[in-house]
Parts: C-alpha cells; sequence; structure tokens
C-alpha cells in the first residue's frame, strides 16, 4: 500500500519561452526521432515489423491455430465419438455424427467431424475436453477461403496424416503437469480402467493433487 | 422477503438500517445481506430511497454503478417477476450497496427515472428499456439503446427466444428529435446537423455522434451506440460458467486478459474457492500488463487523432512484446482464453519470469519517449489542456470510473479501495490530477503505466518458482489430463464439468475488478444449474460515453475528437 500521487507535480503547468517558441523543441522531439530512425537503420535485423509472408513470426509451441484429429499408429482415428468437445465449444461450431466402429465391437467412431473455422474462436476448450488425447492444435493459422462452405472443414482436412509432417507444427495441446509440453504416450494403448490402485500410485508420483477435503457443498440440481 | 433478513447484519447494513429507521421510509424498505447490503423497496418508494441514499450523510451513495434488469420467470420463491437491481457506491465511506426495486406486473413493469438524482442512471435505463421493457416514468429520452430502432421485443426476458432475427434498413434507424428542428439560431446560417460516424477513424470502434452546430461550436450532442451489440448477456444464460470466458474475452478486448479475470473472480468468490499464490500472481502480472497495454493503445490512437503519429508507433512496440509474452502463455494473442474458474488453462512456461523482466526493462524507455515528445508540446498542450473539462462533481454525478474519475480528483482505484488479490501487498501510488481535462487524462494514463510496471516488478519478486496455479478442487477445475486418460474417477470428474459444467450454488454476487477504463463489475446470479441465470457487465465506458455528449457541448468538432479519444471507449465493451 501506499499514497496518492498527483501528476502534475512532475509537469510544469506552464511551458516555458523556450517551449513556447516551437524551434527549440522541434531539435529535442528531432533527437528522439532521429535516435529511433539510425537504430532501426542499424539494428534492421531488431525491427518489430516483419515482412510477412516471405517471413513469419514465431509463434510459441502452444499457439491456437487449425485443428487436427490425431490418429492412432494404423492410422485410424483416436476420436470415440463421444461429443464432449461439442458440448464444450462455447461457438458450437463442431458437428460430430458418431458410427460403430467396423472393428471393434465396442467403440464409436466419427462418421462425421466438422468444425466451421468460421465460428470457431481458437479457444482451445475441444482440446482440454477431449478425454482421448484426439484433437490438438497446429501453429498454422494462414486459413482462406472463397465460401462459407468451403470454411466447413471435414475430417478429411483435419486428419494428421501419418508419416506426413504437421504444416507449422503442433501448437496448443492437453496440458500435463510438469512442462505442459511434453507429447503425451499414445493413450489407445494405454490401460483404459486401472482402478483405485492406479489411483494411489498417481498420487504418488504426484500427478494426481490429494483431494481438498474442504471442497464446497454444492446443492442438489433441481 | 427474499433478501436474507439475517438476526446480525453486517456493520454496514445496520447502519443503513439504523439511519433508516429515522426516516419515513423506515416501514418500507427491507433490509439484509447478502454479498453487500441489500435494499429492497417498491417502485413508488423508489425516489424518495434513492434520494435519502445520495443525501443523508451516513450513507452518501453518490456514484451510480449500475442497474441491472432481472426476469425471475424461471426462478422460484421470488416475490415478483422483474426486478431492476441497483449497484451504488460510497465515495467518501468506501462501500457498495445493492437495491432491488421490485416491479409488480408480468408485461409492463414500470418505475420512476432517478436520472435526477444521478445523471448516470439515464442511459442504463435505457438499457433497462431496451432489454427487458422497463419503463421508466419521467425519463427524458426512453429510446432503444443497444438494439436497433427495428427490433421486436425485449431480447433478456426469459421468454424471449434467443436465434430471432430483426433486420433493419436504413429507414428504419431515427436520428434524435431535435436533429430534424431548424435550431436555435435559424437566422444564422452556418446552423446546422453534421453526423459523423458510424464508421469514421475517429470514433474508434463503431459510435454514431449526432452533433447540431453553430458555426463550428457544438450546441447540442446526441450519441447512438449499439453497432456492435450481440447480447453477450442473453449467450452468457445459455452456455457452462466456463464456456462464458471466451465471450468475456471479447468485452474490453484491447485488455482482454482482465476482463476473464474479474469474471472468473466473480465465480470464483460464489463457489468459495481459493486460488494458489501463483496462479494469483499470473493474473496479476499479465493484468497489469495488459493495463500498460490498453493505455499504450489509448494514448497512441488518441494522439494519432490530434496529428501526432510517431507516438503510436513508439507505443505499439511494447504493444508488440506484451502479445508475444501472452502469446507465450496461452497460444493467442488478443483474446486469450488463459483464465479458467478456478485457476489458469495451463502453468506459464519455464521463460516466463525473465521475459516478463526483459519486458520490464524495455517498455519504460518507450514511455519516456512519448513524454519526451508529448507532454511539454505546445500543439499537445493547445489541443489537451483546458479542453473537454469535466469537474470532480461532475465526474461523479455522471458516474465515470478509472482514469476519468482520477483525472478529476477523485483517487478511486478498486485496487486500493477494495484490494483484491494481492494489491494491497504491493507498494504502489494512485494518479490523480484536479484539471479533470484531456490533459489530465493523458498524464493519469502516463503515470499508471509506470505504477503497473512498479506493481509487476514487486509481483516477479514474490513470484514462487514452482507450484499449482490451480485450486485443487475437481468439482471445478479438470482433472490433470494424465489422469483422466488412466483413472475411472478422474474420467467421471472430467466428463461431468465438461458436459453439465460446474455446479455453482444458488445465490448471487456482485465482484468488481479495476478494469483499464474503470471499475468493471459482473453481477451474476445461479439458480444452480451449469451456466449462469443471468450475468450483468457494469461495462466501465457506458458511462463514460454517456458523459461524452455533455462534455463536449460548447467546444469545436476538432475538440470533441480529442476528447473522444481520451474517454478510451471500446466499442466491444460498450454494446456488448
Amino acid at each position: 500500500m501506499s499514497g496518492v500521487v498527483n501528476v502534475w507535480e512532475k509537469v510544469p503547468r506552464k511551458l516555458t519561452l523556450a517551449q513556447w517558441l516551437y524551434l527549440p523543441e522541434i531539435v529535442r522531439g528531432l533527437r528522439v526521432t532521429i535516435r529511433h530512425f539510425l537504430r532501426n537503420l542499424v539494428r534492421i535485423r531488431d525491427l518489430p515489423t516483419i515482412l510477412y509472408p516471405e517471413q513469419k513470426r514465431d509463434y510459441s509451441d502452444r499457439f491456437r491455430g487449425k485443428h487436427i484429429l490425431k490418429t492412432r499408429e494404423d492410422g485410424t482415428l483416436k476420436c470415440v465419438a463421444c461429443y464432449m468437445c461439442q458440448q464444450a465449444c462455447p461457438a458450437e461450431c463442431i458437428t460430430i455424427v458418431a458410427g460403430e466402429h467396423p472393428k471393434i465391437a465396442y467403440e464409436k467412431y466419427p462418421l462425421v467431424f466438422d468444425i466451421d473455422m468460421l465460428r470457431c474462436v481458437f479457444c482451445g476448450f475441444c482440446v482440454d475436453a477431449c478425454p482421448k488425447d484426439a484433437i490438438w492444435m497446429t501453429g498454422d493459422y494462414e486459413m482462406a477461403f472463397s465460401s462459407r462452405q468451403e470454411a466447413i472443414f471435414g475430417i478429411d482436412k483435419l486428419i494428421e496424416k501419418p508419416g506426413l509432417p504437421v504444416k507449422d507444427g503442433y501448437g496448443y495441446r492437453p496440458y500435463y503437469p510438469g512442462d505442459g509440453t511434453v507429447p503425451p504416450a499414445d493413450a489407445s494403448v494405454s490401460p483404459v480402467i486401472p482402478g483405485d490402485g492406479e489411483r494411489a500410485r498417481l498420487r504418488e508420483a504426484g500427478l494426481l493433487p490429494a483431494f481438498r477435503p474442504s471442497a464446497p457443498q454444492l446443492p442438489a440440481k433441481n | 422477503m427474499s433478501v436474507v433478513e439475517a438476526p446480525t447484519l453486517s456493520p454496514s447494513a445496520e447502519k443503513i438500517r439504523a439511519r433508516l429507521s429515522a426516516s419515513p421510509l423506515s416501514e418500507k424498505v427491507g433490509v439484509g445481506d447478502l454479498d453487500l447490503p441489500t435494499l429492497e423497496v417498491s417502485p413508488s418508494d423508489w425516489p424518495a430511497l434513492a434520494r435519502f441514499l445520495r443525501d443523508d450523510p451516513e450513507c452518501h451513495y453518490d456514484l451510480f454503478l449500475d442497474l441491472a434488469g432481472v426476469d425471475n420467470l424461471k426462478r422460484a420463491g421470488r416475490k415478483t417477476r422483474f426486478e431492476a437491481v441497483v449497484h451504488l457506491h460510497s465515495l467518501p465511506h468506501n462501500n457498495h450497496v445493492r437495491v432491488k426495486v421490485l416491479l409488480p406486473g408480468d408485461t409492463a413493469p414500470a418505475l420512476p427515472s432517478v436520472h435526477e438524482i444521478w445523471p448516470a442512471a439515464g442511459w442504463f435505463e435505457r438499457e433497462a428499456f431496451d432489454l427487458f421493457g422497463f419503463h421508466f416514468s419521467g425519463h427524458p429520452n426512453l429510446r432503444r439503446i443497444l438494439c436497433h430502432d427495428a427490433f421486436v421485443g425485449h431480447p433478456l426476458r426469459k421468454d424471449y427466444a434467443p436465434g430471432q432475427r430483426w433486420f433493419a434498413t436504413e429507414q428504419d434507424l431515427k436520428m434524435p428529435a431535435w436533429a430534424g428542428e431548424t435550431g436555435e439560431r435559424a437566422e444564422h446560417f452556418e446552423t446546422q446537423t453534421l453526423s459523423i460516424g458510424p464508421s469514421h477513424p475517429a470514433t474508434h470502434g463503431i459510435i454514431h455522434l449526432v452533433a447540431r452546430l453553430d458555426g463550428e461550436r457544438i450546441t447540442r450532442a446526441e450519441t447512438q451506440i449499439g453497432y456492435l451489440h450481440r447480447c453477450f448477456e442473453k449467450m452468457a444464460e445459455t452456455h457452462t460458467w466456463n464456456g462464458v470466458i471466451p465471450y468475456a474475452d471479447r468485452l474490453n478486448y484491447v485488455s482482454a486478459m482482465i476482463n476473464g479475470v474479474g469474471y472468473v473472480k466473480t465465480v470464483e468468490k460464489m463457489l468459495g474457492i481459493e486460488i494458489p499464490e501463483r496462479g494469483v500472481l499470473i493474473r496479476t502480472i499479465l493484468s497489469e500488463f495488459s493495463r500498460i497495454m490498453d493505455h499504450c493503445v489509448n494514448i497512441g490512437t488518441n494522439l494519432v487523432d490530434i496529428g501526432a503519429l510517431t507516438n503510436f508507433w513508439y507505443l505499439y512496440q511494447p504493444r508488440e512484446n506484451i502479445y508475444g509474452l501472452i502469446e507465450a502463455c496461452c497460444g493467442a494473442r488478443l483474446t486469450v482464453s488463459y483464465v479458467r474458474v478456478g485457476g489458469l488453462a495451463i502453468d506459464v512456461p519455464e521463460d516466463f519470469v525473465p521475459r516478463c523482466r526483459e519486458l520490464l526493462e524495455s517498455i519504460p524507455k518507450f514511455i519516456d519517449d512519448v513524454d519526451r515528445l508529448v507532454t511539454n508540446n505546445r500543439i499537445v498542450r493547445n489541443r489537451f489542456q483546458g479542453i473537454g473539462v469535466v469537474t470532480k462533481e461532475q465526474a461523479i454525478a455522471w458516474g465515470l470510473t478509472g482514469p476519468m474519475l482520477r483525472a478529476s480528483g477523485v483517487p478511486y482505484d478498486v485496487r486500493r479501495s477494495y484490494p483484491y488479490d494481492f494489491y494491497d501487498k504491493f507498494d504502489w501510488d494512485v494518479p490523480v490530477a484536479n484539471d479533470g481535462d484531456n490533459f489530465s487524462r493523458y498524464l493519469v494514463r502516463m503515470e499508471e503505466m509506470r505504477q503497473s510496471l512498479k506493481i509487476i516488478r514487486q509481483a516477479l519478486d514474490i513470484f514462487p518458482e514452482k507450484g499449482p496455479v490451480n485450486c485443487d478442487d475437481w468439482h471445478v477445475v479438470l482433472p490433470p489430463k494424465d489422469a483422466v486418460y488412466h483413472d475411472m474417477e478422474s474420467l467421471i470428474y472430467h466428463f461431468k464439468l465438461i458436459m453439465e459444467g460446474i455446479r455453482v450454488p444458488q445465490g448471487e454476487r456482485y465482484e468488481w475488478v479495476e478494469g483499464a477504463n474503470g471499475e468493471l463489475g459482473f453481477y451474476a446470479i445461479s439458480e444452480g444449474g451449469g451456466g449462469p441465470y443471468r450475468l450483468k457487465v457494469r461495462p466501465p465506458c457506458f458511462p463514460n460515453l454517456a458523459a461524452f455528449e455533455k462534455i463536449i457541448v460548447g467546444g469545436t468538432i476538432s475538440d470533441a475528437v480529442a476528447t473522444l479519444g481520451t474517454l478510451n471507449v471500446i466499442a466491444g465493451e460498450l454494446d456488448r
């Protein structure tokens, strides 16, 4: 805590004669602008502006760009059409139609997985919502369309092609304890229902926080 | 009585009750205590209570903050279908109060206007008329303000189906009634009505100013807004508590982080949860950087309006660097969606502290350069000093907050008056000026940037190197992904949170933070569902712009442009 400062204390209310006469002030002002000009000329590489599209800005590996649907090793989608990303999406831009998996008897998979890129606000809620590590974002932000229909990306445009590089690299992806950028192990080959023993092990390893006993008691939903 | 009539009231509520009991209103006003002292009154007694609250020396609620309509159609146990909820602040006694005006009637609720008691109420009453259909008797200009003139119905009523579309053509848009009149001095050949905007470079967003001119002097003006209205408040009602965050970012998009922090603070207080120190400090640091950005944009564009283009480049460079830092934290530059109820989306990167320190080194150089070019510049002085003057009394009456109010000599800063997070632990000053002119507002903003840097420096000094950023309550925050993939129980928590949303206990709350241009308040009502029943924003630039048409009368058009720049009006927040 501290007090209140009157901004006029540091600034003279009336200008001096020299300041009224423009000329000395012009010289003083030019000193600032010419200093900037010369510095930019000498250190042209440090300029904040860039020559897009020849040059591109370096974004972090958390950048929230175009989505990508992750695949298993055999090239099938990890997505199990659980609708959680569709539900979490604040812009309501995801459309999923689920079908029965042709090979695995108990699993669903998306027949349709559309993202309307014109509606999408790139908030990353779908990535946070996915329980199967199936949707990530990439660093790709160059999406131009010539029609609204074209802006609806289906599975063919969203799927990660195994073996092919991801345009502009991976962006925002599920958060892991640690540095938050470690690519996860393939969730599809991990045991799905480990039971309580597994939970205790995770807790010991520091991956699960201890449950807070003072959690607020919420009223029953009416 | 729906207000909790607790046997023991908080000291401030008890004081109001004691003062009220001595007045003729004592039987007519219910006094209770929610998160704030809450009064209940019928429409007929509302003006008398308003006058009492403003004039009583022990109450003295002089700053009108907000008027929110509430439709109780789907809430059980309320006395009336409609309520007008008013939030007031007392500058001498430094406390907030809430007044609920209970409106009888299901279709045409009516209450007297209080614009004569608090001039700031004028626009807020128009807003409630527009969105709820409240009829304010005695209001001089009760027209739609956010929706256009061809709109049918009142969108925030619960029986209004969202998704209806109403199209306005040019013929539907009404000018103020006086715009067509021949003028105060018909014999004067230069009297004319001038329309500036809606799309005009000086309006910074989409604002329509209709001005009556006598020569070059403005004799009368009216601002028309709503061109960017998307009914944030209706959309919030159809989303989960977390799903509102991307929408909240788009209110004041120049400092998106502060909106998110203010909104989740409201929800967290309703849940009664605490955030770990590291999470709070990240929010504080990025909020203060956002405030610097906001002031950079404001001062930069304001100077462009009066012809000083160079400063714009000098001020946009630190902004660019701050965007780089924010992008490294959350993955987006402008609309960050970084905060979550209960913490943050993701921890900051490892090089966060060094990057912040680098910025702390570089930003003052740009501020000093602008200071050198502008502060003692004769042209700027002539354009700013003594122009757009708002006296202290006017500023309070018009409901101004933030740098506008402080430039008029009132040292009200939410971070100081109601310290939240760790603001009371930091050593910083509230900049004020006494003149209330454009130049004072510029000086206050310049000093605020320096004070923000001071706060960030202290926050970095106590910043814990490691530690959680989220609270550990899985009723609120998503469990770690590792656990979700491998553990059934975590998956269930995850599923319930995503599909149903956070279950916030029934109740209501008004929480406020210091936004870049004033007090940013969120009034939320929960009915125990996964999303808000009602969410009202108190946008700081709404009363600021409401005052604009009064400030500029008597000045020239070019002064009006310079003044508009100093109000820091952000259309996304103004029109919601």
